[in-house]
């Protein structure tokens, strides 16, 4: 008896083990240069200047303090500003990408993802060329269509930097979206529509609730992916005051540590809500 | 609210594929036709374009008597089940069965009792603010046939309405549907790939194949007398049995045997003769058969109610197949295999149909 169990025993052991070290190494690395980092990076926001004490001033100063609250309220705002308009523009490019693309749904999958692939610094200059004072645009509505008297202001406005995260984060919008409506039996709808529901209402009443997790989804991804933009903000600029450009003020201007990681905690606690919601969703969908 | 379906002159193609081809049907009022074909045959091309999901290329589509034919679904006033019942998973029962009636504008109190009274109808009263995954496939199989009859609709449309059922709750929904559709006595038009449940649930069957409807009748006529060799293979089991008529037509000369003939045939004329399995006689009632062959068992299958078996015949190309009821205790095997017997049938049995 005893050795029998001696024997399972050993061999669970051997078996964890060898999963132990499949996964060891990368485990190791993450804990050494992403978890430990984060950690010691939420120290620094609760330890007092002198470096011995604990304290939440920081945090009662980022939740009370109108300026700081500001920073956060605008990069909340940002966001959800471009999730809704990508969610306006990516839901008929996903309906079209399912419905109607056919065999072009490959290219239109490609031109979809297509800005992720070029470099931000190309986007930008890209972003330029159409959009300068002299640009392409205003060029064709002043000179050549006459439409406007004087060339739009359109770099270095909010609109800049809104087009510009727009761009990149729609097709994660798309891709979410599609694979909901393409799981949607089309069957549901000629039901509808057989009951008596016109194409709108056939839409309204079966189509978009049931992709309603696809845009779930994509907006949560979108959100935090512009929650976290920076790169795209600085270069396009545009006057925002987002968390993660604040951060980088304070390190490289301000030099204040222990601020910037107090503000990077509150953007990670605002991700992983987002987590949690996206988990949510998605166990919602197992289950039902 | 039950109104006559007819479709004159139906042609529909898909690039070179003619999916459907000349069609006419007429479904009476009141009355349950079943499209039965194999698939690809264009039966559910048909169903789609009386449900207004397809355009014809060519001919009309009335229902009593209105001109359908580019109608969009919304506006025809029809129901329809379809095979994976197809009813809204983001909605309760109350409300995939009001949806109909939501959308003509009926009252909130209209749409109330109606459900109450269709959820009593298909016997699943209580169970309004269920979720149709919380259903077996058989209630959810009647709750899409509630939202569907709730609008009284002019004209019913199953597509394969119980292929999704397994087999002993699918023979009693074929009751209990034939039982609705009969009592409501509404127009109805079933498309099924299943023989059994053609037969058993309609006034009239429509065998279908490659596009084009091969003949019209009730179930017996099209079991008992089918048309073509088509219709007698894909309708149940038949023993072919091809030859020419002889110099005086009254017999089938098939290599080095000859059957009487139901009816007398042109001289030389190739002739078809198709045989039901339960028609066929076994053993030494046989040898009083005016048309009997000797044959060696080679398969023995008890089935319950009868039994079967594969008898090969010297000089033919395919084994025949004999049922016999049950004449021992229950459907016991009484001849084994590799015995040898006789085999027969009265000439009124074999019918004569169309080679192809």
């Amino acid at each position: 008896m005893a050795t029998a169990v001696d024997k399972t025993k050993s061999r669970l052991g051997a078996r964890g083990l060898r999963g132990l070290l499949l996964i060891g190494p990368a485990v190791l690395f993450l804990v050494a240069f992403f978890v430990l980092p984060l950690f010691d990076n939420a120290m620094r926001s609760f330890a007092t200047a002198d470096g011995q004490g604990f304290t939440l001033a920081r945090y009662v100063q980022l939740l009370t303090d109108r300026f700081y609250l500001g920073v956060t309220l605008e990069t909340v705002v940002l966001s959800t500003v471009v999730t809704l308009i990508c969610a306006a523009i990516g839901y008929p490019v996903a309906y079209f990408l399912v419905r109607k693309a056919g065999r072009w749904s490959g290219l239109v999958i490609f031109l979809l993802i297509a800005p992720l692939l070029t470099s931000i610094i190309m986007r930008t200059f890209g972003w330029q060329v159409l959009f300068a004072r002299r640009g392409l645009v205003n060029n064709l509505l002043v000179q050549e269509l006459g439409w406007l008297e004087r060339p739009l202001q359109i770099m270095n406005t909010p609109a800049i930097a809104i087009i510009g995260l727009v761009h990149v984060l729609v097709p994660f919008m798309v891709l979410s979206i599609a694979t909901v409506l393409q799981g949607i039996d089309r069957r549901l709808e000629e039901s509808a529509q057989i009951l008596g529901a016109g194409r709108w209402r056939t839409f309204r009443e079966v189509t978009l609730p049931l992709s309603a997790d696809g845009i779930g989804t994509g907006a949560i991804l979108v959100f935090m992916i512009a929650n976290g933009s920076f790169v795209t903000l600085v270069l396009l600029g545009g006057g925002f005051q987002t968390l993660p450009l604040f951060i980088y003020q304070q390190f490289n201007t301000t030099r204040d540590f222990s601020m910037a990681s107090a503000m990077s905690t509150v953007l990670l606690v605002i991700a992983l809500a987002c987590l949690y919601l996206q988990l949510r969703l998605v166990r919602r969908q197992g289950g039902s | 609210m039950a109104a006559e379906l007819r479709l004159a002159d139906i042609h529909k193609s898909y690039g070179p594929v003619q999916a459907v081809d000349e069609l006419d049907l007429t479904v009476g009022e009141g009355e349950l036709l079943a499209l039965l074909g194999p698939s690809g045959c264009g039966k559910t091309t048909t169903l789609r374009m009386v449900a207004g999901f397809e355009e014809p290329d060519r001919g009309t589509i009335r229902i009593g008597g209105d001109d359908v034919t580019y109608q969009p679904p919304h506006k025809r006033n029809l129901g329809m089940v379809f095979q994976n019942y197809s009813l809204f998973p983001h909605r309760t029962v109350a409300e995939n069965i009001a949806f109909g009636l939501r959308m003509s504008g009926a009252s909130r109190a209209e749409q109330q009792t109606q459900v109450a009274r269709m959820l009593d109808m298909i016997r699943l009263p209580g169970r309004e603010d269920m979720y149709p995954n919380q259903l077996s496939g058989g209630q959810q199989q009647r709750v899409a046939l509630a939202r569907s009859l709730v609008v009284n609709p002019r004209v019913l449309l199953l597509d394969e309405p119980l292929g999704a059922l397994d087999r002993s709750l699918r023979e009693s929904m074929q009751f209990e549907i034939r039982e609705m559709q009969q009592r409501l006595g509404i127009t109805t038009l079933l498309v099924t790939h299943d023989q059994e449940e053609a037969l058993s649930m309609s006034d009239q069957v429509a065998v279908m194949n490659a596009g084009r409807i091969l003949q019209i009748g009730a179930p017996s006529t099209i079991y008992d007398r089918p048309a073509s060799r088509f219709v007698a293979e894909f309708l149940g089991t038949s023993n072919i049995l091809t030859g020419k008529a002889d110099a005086d037509g009254r017999k089938l000369a098939a290599g080095a045997y000859s059957f009487a003939l139901p009816e007398p045939q042109p001289a030389g004329a190739p002739v078809v003769l198709s045989i039901r399995p339960e028609r066929m006689v076994l053993g030494d009632e046989a040898e009083r058969c005016p048309s009997r062959l000797r044959g060696r068992i080679t398969g023995a299958v008890f089935r319950g109610s009868y039994a079967a078996y594969q008898v090969r015949v010297e000089g033919m190309e395919n084994e025949i197949f004999v049922y016999r009821q049950a004449d021992g205790p229950l459907g016991a095997i009484t001849y084994r295999v590799g015995e040898e017997h006789w085999l027969g049938w009265n000439a009124d049995d074999g019918i004569l149909v169309d080679p192809e």
